[in-house]
């Protein structure tokens, strides 16, 4: 779907891993580039959703999860999930499992990371000013179309409709967990009971994986998540409790 | 004698009416302006004034801003009768959007999925979409459970704690999971705007 707009740039809204992925290029570059470089993000997140869905029976993710790929045999993309997921396990305390559902499930961060792939190799590419919504979890660069700082609200866990916060920056990994879409999906891993105490999650960061999977962790920490949250080095946070209360760290980039 | 003494009643109970109603013209607004004013909540974000009744033993914010008690006066002047202190509050006001000329809605086709209906409608300001409404959504199970929740949590004293804010976004962030009627309905109004 691409809008002709008299802005600088490209928009492009597709639907793939089950949720909508929007790529917002902001430089003013020449149309037939715009159109390359979308092109480009768009099939590396569909190489993505191959290799890493676990709704497709034939994906490696699914493939390797059955035991029919070795991880001596497992691409390189693969095994570095594999790693990170067993990495950030460790750094959230267990809280953060891939197999918290009881098979392989990596689904957590490998959103966020993809869209933060893609986003490093628009960089490498030179655009610079670009925005990559992975179905809630943003990777902004740069500036907006409108030359100014990019401006990310946090959805409103009772409202689609509205943002309870903004934020705003030039360099921002966003990522959201929550459970007001799907109802309690997110287990404690510990207990194997849905999490409860937190309604939405948000990390800030710098690497969209990371901030997914740590948002993830927090909410299925439930309440204790807040404390865990606020003695992350790097990361910001805004988390929201079943009782609308609202808490956020103080140097979270906020608008004013 | 009777009729006699109803009459002067009457009369003198519509002179004093009459009185009361021209003797203080500033009453009348001023009794329908406070009301609009009760739900806005005077204190900054994040933090909960008073008592919230579901809310059980205040918990430890993080947030940093400061007030932590409503300011005397504000939330007390409810309208008890018709007299009520002429300071008529109009900052509240400011917080409806004035809708621009130059917006145009469209509305997306509507789709059917397994819980119901679902439309929704765009509203575009020049090449940019500014809002994007429901008309018609899923009642029932976890929808109604989550707006009771809402109707619970913001109609008591404490007032809303979390709060909603109307700002231009590039982007927003969330745990979507929508539904694949609703992006449906909301891609096809996209396409009909541009």
């Amino acid at each position: 779907m691409r809008a002709t707009l008299t802005r600088p740039g490209l928009c492009r809204v597709e639907q793939i891993m089950g949720t909508a992925i929007t790529l917002d290029l902001a430089d003013d570059l020449p149309p037939a580039t715009l159109r390359e470089l979308a092109d480009e993000v768009f099939a590396w997140m569909h190489e993505v959703d191959a290799r890493f869905s676990t709704y497709q029976p034939d994906s490696e993710v699914c493939r390797f999860d059955r035991g029919e790929v070795l991880l001596s045999e497992a691409s390189a993309d693969l095994r570095f999930v594999l790693e990170t997921c067993a990495d950030l396990w460790g750094a959230t305390d267990g809280f953060f499992d891939a197999y918290a559902t009881g098979r392989l499930d990596p689904s957590g961060f490998v959103k966020g990371w993809a869209a933060q792939v893609a986003s490093d190799r628009l960089v490498a590419a030179g655009a610079v000013n670009h925005c990559v919504n992975a179905g809630g979890d943003v990777r902004v660069r740069g500036l907006s179309p409108s030359g100014e700082p990019w401006r990310i609200g946090i959805r409103h866990p009772w409202d689609a409709m509205a943002a309870c916060l903004v934020l705003t920056g030039t360099d921002l990994a966003v990522a959201t967990s929550g459970v007001y879409e799907r109802g309690r999906h997110v287990l404690d891993p510990r207990r194997g009971t849905p999490a409860s105490g937190l309604r939405s999650v948000t990390v800030v960061g710098t690497d969209l994986g990371v901030a997914d999977a740590y948002a993830t962790a927090a909410l299925a920490m439930g309440t204790p998540g807040l404390g865990w949250l606020a003695r992350l080095d790097d990361h910001t946070h805004a988390a929201i409790t079943d009782n609308a209360r609202q808490h956020h760290s103080v140097d979270l980039p906020l608008t004013d | 004698m009777r009729r006699a003494f109803l009459a002067i009643t009457g009369l003198a109970a519509s002179t004093t009416a009459l009185v009361v109603l021209k003797g203080s013209p500033g009453a009348t607004p001023v009794a329908q302006n406070v009301p609009t004013a009760q739900p806005v909540n005077p204190t900054p974000l994040g933090v909960d004034p008073s008592a919230d009744p579901a809310a059980g033993p205040p918990t430890p914010s993080v947030a940093p801003t400061a007030p932590t008690s409503p300011k005397p006066g504000k939330t007390t002047t409810r309208p008890s009768g018709t007299k009520t202190t002429t300071k008529a509050p109009s900052a509240p006001r400011t917080t409806t959007k004035a809708p621009q000329s130059t917006n145009r809605r469209v509305t997306g086709n509507g789709f059917e999925n397994e819980y119901g209906y679902v439309q929704v409608q765009i509203v575009v300001s020049g090449n940019r979409i500014v809002e994007a409404v429901a008309l018609s959504l899923p009642s029932g199970g976890e929808s109604d459970i989550h707006s009771g929740d809402v109707r619970n949590r913001y109609d008591g004293s404490g007032g809303e704690v979390v709060q909603k804010q109307n700002a231009n976004l590039n982007t927003v962030s969330g745990a979507t999971e929508t539904s694949n009627s609703y992006k449906q309905s909301l891609r096809s109004a996209i396409e009909q705007a541009f």
